[in-house]
Formats: structure tokens, C-alpha cells, sequence
């Protein structure tokens, strides 16, 4: 009985722990499985010809004219949907219509003064414009249909009249016809209302496809381009088709979210077709290819990583980290040589320790504020350096970090190495420090790579050290130590929490978090090889 | 058939002061002078002339005597074995004899041991001089995680010989001392750790006899190792006294009777008996040596 109770007790132990380890993968998969995922999609994706124009534009990467060629028969589908803007416009911007009615009137006296003509003839056609142009703005102001056919009728009767045939005023009449072709189908009543939905309905286009082609190129880096990716235009859609609107309920502080049918809206004008027509020729205005963009681990980025690579980050995460292990593999060796070798068990080396032990246990953002203090404010200063964040004083905060680990895994290292060893080479006539340097410490080398594995995957990952130490979110690629640095961990904190763009390139968030994931994976497998070498080498297999 | 000069040991560390130090930094002296003077190579005195003597030797660890007040001479060019029963002090005695000791914390030393006639627990004595020639086999094999040639020219090297050709060919005479060579010569590049354990052990031969020692200690060389293995390092001990001092610390007292000339009776941290081996375990002066050789306790 007592038996069989026992290897009911063994069994359950044994399938308890397999059921932890299972528990623990599945885990994993389940966190990372959809970052990966979505990691992957920052550098395998659907780019679209705006895509293409923006690495041209911005990073030189590609075939100019190629991309030059695809932008053109791309324009051509795109032209309709600028032009269907455009008509609607004339019809229902009165002020934009009344500007371009004064301007017309104007370029017409400028160019009459070029002419060689009388004071009198001058003033006559100046007087006979001023004359259209008043009709014109009273009929953009007017509600009443019949008054808007009467006005126009006017207009339009001299428009093969000599005295404009040839000059700018011949535009009144482009004006005037738009007018009162759009006037009759649009509801008066709404036109300030249409004046606010076209100009929301200007700025989705504007992301969807870019600004158009006569446009200013637009100072902001986000809206020079449209659309790079196609799984954007799924949530540009979304915009594009429903309207979103905040409502107050009546006895509840909370709003509450409506969608509006945006083709509804402009159900009856002439920019209903628009929604379709988008719609079913989104692929021949964005000619999307599956793109592979490996040089997203080199390049630079437009401000708040809209566009571009994370290059500068790996670089400044890299650098920051193999700084940092120099500074810290020398002192952490020594001081666990000192600790282990050089001291007897006492008072001293307790409190010692009991000091590392603490230190390993103060919280990251301790010694960001520790490393702005000393680094930054004393420390680096006093040799003559900036007294700046920069990479230096970062590199030098996260070693003091990572510090209480090296030790303490150096410390059981080289415990580890049997005394033997060093008996052997001391009677063999060699110093204390010749059979720490020659004998102990390679025998404890697999100790201390662990040690070493452990900070580099600290140091890579830390943000708070760097914070006031080392990091920015957007600047100049670093040329010296002495200048701070963009980092991965950094960047996704900074993506994270104050830059709202980036809640539109979420890729972009995605691939820099799981590229740190994966280059501090990268590093540990590198040190975990490394180790496994040395330890076959010791054990002479 | 020369006599020792007593201050030979001291001479290499004089001379570096006078050259390149004109402060007394005894420390730093020490550092610099891994050399040794090579003054022993094939010296051979005269049996008489006892290269190892104890005078009233104690030692403690801490307030506990390891060994208590020994008095012996031990012979060059000859076998000593030192018998007795688990902790009467000969390990502590051997490993007295060339300081390795001194890793131990609180240990403390009274009366003196002379080695070539000079006290080693002196306070100017260079414990690198000292240890390389006092060359010491520990109880278990231990090679160290490098290669077979690495082991051999770790001593050579301290000695600040780098050229490939004269640490290849020391490495070679050293293996061929410890009759090991034939066994490794095409695998030099191998791990001493892939050996087997009676190899390992003529390995830390090898390397003991390779900074050119006069005394070899040996610790229960044989203790961790099989009967085919022991016999083979009886046999290298049996050679190796015609141009070594061996000590040999033993458990096992039809190896100490094999293998040495004079034998050692320790018993709890005392010299009881000391006599040549013959005398020893056929005709021993005291009671408590013949029981123990006889088997009566131990």
C-alpha cells in the first residue's frame, strides 16, 4: 500500500513538472507568437508605390525611374478621384470661390496694364470685370436657386465676348458653369456642413494617396507620402466609410461612440461615386507588391519612426551594450577575484557583500538618476568631458547596473574552480596572481560567460538607466561617445508612451521590440556557443 | 658531489634588487623574480648529507598541531616513505615541506624545516624558488582543462621560457621521465583531462619533474587509481630516485615497503618511528610501528 502510494506521489511529481514546462512554452508561443508575427510585418508586407517613392525620396534606395514610371500610371487612375474633389469644391466653397473670383479680377487688371490701351478703355474693362465679379460673389452667397440660373445666365452670355476671349477673365466662366452645375444638384442649406466633411474627407485621401500631384510637398515627413502599407488602407477605410463621433449621453459622464455612413452624408452629391470608385480601384492607384524590407535593420527614420528603419537603434543598443560590458567584465572579474582570492571571510567582506546583494536589488530607475547625478553631473566632467547625457554616461550607469550580477556570478565561478587546480600550479612555483590569471580564471570562464549573459541581456533591454544617462527618441545618428544615442529600449518606450503617431505605424513598434527581442536572443546565443566551446575545450571532449 | 650553498635560494632575488630596484619592495621583488636559480640541476650530494631535516617541527592549524614536534632527516637520491593511520599528520607533514600549506588560513609554525640546508619557513625565503624545486604529486590526479603540452610547459613557462623548440624539447624529456611519451607523443594537443587516470597522474609527474625539481613529494600518488596504474608509477618512482629525493605519502604499506629505502612511522601528529624500510616492517623498535605494520590497528 505504502508503495503503490509512492509511485502515485512519484508520478504526479513527474507529470506536475512536465505540465509546468508545458505550461511555460505554451506561454511563450502565446505572448510571443503574435508579436513575432506582428514584428514580421515591419519588414515582409504589401508595399504600395507610395512605399517606393519614400524610400527614393528620403533613403536613395531604389530604381528612380522605374518608381517614376509606376507614380504616373498610378496618376492617371488617381487623376478622377482629384478631379471629382475639385468640382465639388467649386461647388459649395464660397469663400474659396469668392478669393478665386477677386484673383481673377485682379490678374485681369494686371494684365490690361501690360496692354497698350487708353485710360479710358482701361477703366471700362476694369469697371465691366468688377462688374462680373460682383454678380458672381452675390450669386456664390445666394440660396436661391432661380436667383443662382438668372445670374449665371447672365455671366455666361458674355462669355464669347471679345473683351475676354484670351485674357485671364475667360476663368469666370469655367467658374460660373462648375457653379451652377454642382449648385443643382447640392442642398443649400448643407453647404457649410459639406465645406467641414470635404476638408476631413481631403485629409483622409491625403493619407491614403499622398498629397496631389500639384500640391506643396508638405513639411511633416507623415504627410508627404500616403499609404506605404496596403493592410493601411484597411483602417483608412474604416475612416473613409464611417464617421466617427463622440456623443454626450444624457445622464452619464462617459461619451459614447457613433459611426456615421460617410457616403451617406454626401448621399445625392456629386462625390458619391467617389466611395466606390475608391474603393474598387484602390490596387491600380497603389500598385501594392509584396515587399522585403531587410533594410529596415540600416536605415534611418523620419521623426517619431512614421517612416524607415530602426537602424540608429540597433547601432546605439549594440554600442550602449558592448560599452558597458567592457567596463563591467574587467571590474567584475576583479572584484569577485578579490572577494574570492585575496580576502578571508569577515566582517569587511560580509558587509561587502551584503552591499552587492543590495545594489542588485535597487530598482533601474535608481541608477538612472544615479548616473545623471555622478556620470553625468561630476563624473564625466571632471576629465574634461561634456557634462551631458551621452553614451559614455550611459554605458558607465548600466555597468554599475549590471555590476552586483558579474560579481556574483564571477564570485561562484571561480568558487567552482577545485582547489587542485591551484595547488597544482602553485607548487609548480607560480605566483597567487600568475594562478589566478593562468589557471583559475580560465577554468572559471564558463562561469563568468553566464555572468556575462546575464548583464548583456539586462543592459540591452534597460530603459530607465538610459533615460537621463544616454537616451533620445529623435536625433542624429551619435559620431562620438560623448553624444547621446537612439536605443531600442528606449525607442519602444518612447513610441509606447508619447508619440501619438506612432499609434498609426504600429508595425513599426511591433518590429523594434521584437528586433530587441531578437538581437539580445542573438547575443545570448552568441555567449551561450562561446561558453559551450570553452567548456568542451576545458573538459576535453 | 658538491655542497649546497645555503644562500643560493636567495640569490636570483638579491641581484634583481641591486639591478632593478633600489627600494627594499621585497613584494614587488617577489613578482618580478618568477625565475628560479637552477643551481640543483644534477647535483648529487652525498647520501650523508640529509637534503630535507626537521628540528622540532610542530605545526597548527589554528590552535590544533597537524603535527607535533618532528625531528627527522630525509636522504637525497632515495626513496622516504611516511606511514600511518588517517590523520596523524603525514599529509600535513609533506605538504609542510614545500609550503602549500600556507593556503590554509590561521596556520601557525614552530621549530624549523630545513630543505638544502636552508629554513624554508625563514621570512626572506622565495616561496617560487622554493616550490620549484620541491616539485609536489597530489593525491588525485589533477591535470589542468588544457592541453597535454600546456600542462608540461606551465612550469617552464613561469620560468620565462617562450621559445617553441626548447619547450617542446623540455615537455618531451619530461614525458619520457614519467614514461608517459610513448602514450601521447602524436596527441599532444589533446586535453590532459581525455587521459585516464594513471595517465593523468604520470602527467603530474611529468609536470612536476618539468621545472627540473630535486625533491618530488608525493601525496598518495597512487591512492585514486587501479592496481595496473599504481604498478606502473611504482615503477616510474623506482626510476626516477636515481636522480630525484622522492617523499611519498602512503596508506598503503606494501607499496611503502615496494617502492622506498627509509620509512616514516607517523601516528597522531607524531614521529614514532623512523628507520630504513627493511628494519621497519621486519624488525621495528617500537610496539605501536609493529602493530600497525602487522596489521593490529590502523
Amino acid at each position: 500500500m505504502k508503495a503503490d502510494l509512492r509511485i502515485i506521489i512519484d508520478k504526479l511529481f513527474t507529470s506536475l513538472t512536465g505540465l509546468a514546462i508545458a505550461s511555460m512554452i505554451i506561454a511563450l508561443f502565446v505572448i510571443l507568437g503574435p508579436m513575432l508575427y506582428r514584428g514580421f510585418g515591419a519588414i515582409v508586407f504589401r508595399g504600395t508605390v507610395e512605399f517606393r517613392k519614400m524610400q527614393i525620396a528620403e533613403f536613395h534606395h531604389g530604381n528612380a525611374e522605374k518608381v517614376k514610371q509606376e507614380a504616373e500610371k498610378t496618376q492617371k487612375v488617381r487623376q478622377v478621384v482629384y478631379d471629382m474633389i475639385h468640382r465639388f469644391r467649386n461647388g459649395i466653397d464660397i469663400e474659396e470661390l469668392e478669393n478665386r473670383v477677386k484673383d481673377i479680377h485682379r490678374n485681369y487688371g494686371n494684365e490690361l496694364q501690360q496692354k497698350d490701351i487708353s485710360r479710358e478703355q482701361y477703366k471700362e474693362l476694369r469697371d465691366f470685370s468688377k462688374e462680373i465679379r460682383d454678380k458672381l460673389i452675390d450669386t456664390f452667397s445666394s440660396d436661391n436657386i432661380e436667383k443662382i440660373k438668372e445670374n449665371i445666365d447672365f455671366v455666361l452670355q458674355y462669355e464669347m465676348d471679345e473683351r475676354f476671349v484670351e485674357t485671364v477673365a475667360i476663368e469666370y466662366f469655367t467658374i460660373a458653369r462648375d457653379f451652377l452645375k454642382s449648385s443643382a444638384k447640392i442642398d443649400f442649406e448643407k453647404r457649410d456642413f459639406y465645406a467641414a466633411e470635404l476638408e476631413e474627407l481631403e485629409d483622409i485621401i491625403l493619407r491614403l494617396l499622398g498629397p496631389a500631384p500639384d500640391a506643396d510637398t508638405p513639411m511633416l515627413a507623415q504627410k508627404r507620402y500616403g499609404a506605404t502599407r496596403l493592410d493601411q488602407t484597411n483602417i483608412l477605410f474604416h475612416q473613409l466609410f464611417w464617421k466617427e463621433k463622440w456623443v454626450e449621453q444624457e445622464n452619464s459622464v462617459a461619451l459614447i461612440k457613433i459611426e456615421n455612413s460617410r457616403p451617406e452624408q454626401f448621399a445625392g452629391t456629386e462625390l458619391e461615386p467617389l466611395f466606390g470608385y475608391i474603393k474598387d480601384n484602390i490596387k491600380q492607384m497603389l500598385n501594392p507588391k509584396l515587399t522585403f524590407y531587410w533594410r529596415y535593420f540600416f536605415d534611418d527614420s523620419t521623426p517619431g519612426h512614421y517612416f524607415g528603419g530602426i537602424g540608429p537603434e540597433i547601432f546605439g543598443t549594440l554600442l550602449l551594450t558592448l560599452l558597458s560590458m567592457i567596463f563591467v567584465i574587467p571590474f567584475g572579474v576583479i572584484s569577485a577575484a578579490y572577494l574570492t582570492e585575496c580576502t578571508k571571510e569577515g566582517p569587511v567582506v560580509r558587509i561587502i557583500r551584503m552591499c552587492i546583494n543590495t545594489l542588485a536589488g535597487v530598482p533601474s530607475i535608481v541608477f538612472g538618476l544615479f548616473g545623471m547625478a555622478f556620470f553625468v553631473l561630476f563624473f564625466i566632467p571632471i576629465f574634461g568631458g561634456p557634462s551631458q547625457p551621452c553614451i559614455l554616461a550611459g554605458s558607465l550607469t548600466l555597468a554599475v547596473l549590471t555590476l552586483p550580477v558579474m560579481i556574483r556570478a564571477s564570485e561562484e565561478a571561480i568558487k567552482t574552480v577545485p582547489q587542485t587546480y591551484k595547488e597544482a600550479s602553485l607548487a609548480l612555483g607560480a605566483s597567487k596572481f600568475l594562478t589566478f590569471v593562468k589557471v583559475t580564471l580560465p577554468a572559471a570562464l564558463p562561469g563568468i560567460l553566464t555572468g556575462i549573459i546575464l548583464s548583456l541581456s539586462r543592459v540591452a533591454g534597460e530603459t530607465a538607466p538610459i533615460l537621463f544617462t544616454a537616451g533620445i527618441a529623435i536625433g542624429p545618428i551619435p559620431k562620438s561617445i560623448f553624444q547621446t544615442t537612439r536605443t531600442l529600449s528606449y525607442g519602444s518606450w518612447d513610441m509606447a508612451v508619447s508619440d501619438k503617431l506612432a499609434a498609426e505605424v504600429p508595425h513599426n513598434q511591433f518590429g523594434m521590440v521584437v528586433t530587441l527581442v531578437l538581437l539580445i536572443l542573438c547575443l545570448n546565443a552568441m555567449a551561450i556557443i562561446l561558453r559551450a566551446r570553452v567548456f568542451k575545450k576545458l573538459k576535453g571532449h | 658531489m658538491t655542497q649546497i650553498n645555503n644562500n643560493e635560494i636567495l640569490k636570483p632575488m638579491v641581484k634583481a634588487k641591486k639591478s632593478k630596484y633600489n627600494s627594499y619592495d621585497i613584494e614587488k621583488i617577489k613578482m618580478e623574480t618568477t625565475r628560479p636559480s637552477r643551481l640543483y640541476e644534477n647535483v648529487i650530494s652525498e647520501s650523508s648529507t640529509p637534503i630535507i631535516k626537521a628540528e622540532n617541527f610542530s605545526f597548527f592549524y589554528g590552535s590544533k598541531a597537524g603535527v607535533k614536534d618532528i625531528s627527522m632527516e630525509i636522504y637525497p637520491q632515495m626513496v622516504t616513505a611516511i606511514i600511518g593511520p588517517s590523520g596523524c599528520g603525514k599529509s600535513t607533514f609533506l605538504r609542510s615541506m614545500n609550503r602549500i600549506n600556507d593556503l590554509i588560513p590561521n596556520i601557525r609554525v614552530e621549530g624549523k624545516l630545513y630543505v638544502n640546508n636552508q629554513d624554508i619557513y625563514a621570512k626572506q625565503i622565495h616561496l617560487v624558488n622554493l616550490r620549484q624545486q620541491v616539485g609536489m604529486v597530489f593525491q588525485k590526479p589533477n591535470p589542468f582543462p588544457k592541453s597535454i603540452f600546456d600542462n608540461i610547459a606551465y612550469g617552464p613557462r613561469l620560468q620565462g621560457i617562450r621559445k617553441r623548440s626548447t619547450l617542446q624539447q623540455m615537455v618531451e624529456e619530461s614525458l619520457q621521465l614519467a614514461a608517459l611519451w610513448d602514450e601521447v607523443k602524436d596527441d599532444l594537443k589533446k586535453s590532459a583531462l581525455a587521459l585516464s587516470g594513471g595517465q593523468q597522474q604520470r602527467l603530474c609527474i611529468a609536470r612536476a619533474l618539468s621545472t627540473k625539481p630535486n625533491v618530488l613529494l608525493m601525496d598518495e600518488p597512487c591512492s585514486a587509481l587501479d592496481p595496473i596504474a599504481t604498478s606502473k608509477i611504482e615503477d616510474l618512482i623506482d626510476t626516477l630516485k636515481n636522480d630525484y629525493t622522492i617523499v611519498i605519502v602512503t596508506h598503503n604499506m606494501q607499496q611503502a615497503a615496494r617502492v622506498s629505502e627509509r620509512t616514516a612511522f607517523f601516528c597522531l601528529g607524531e614521529l614514532i618511528e623512523y628507520d630504513t624500510t627493511s628494519n621497519i616492517f621486519s624488525n621495528p623498535g617500537k610496539k605501536q610501528t609493529e602493530d600497525y605494520v602487522t596489521g593490529k590497528f590502523g
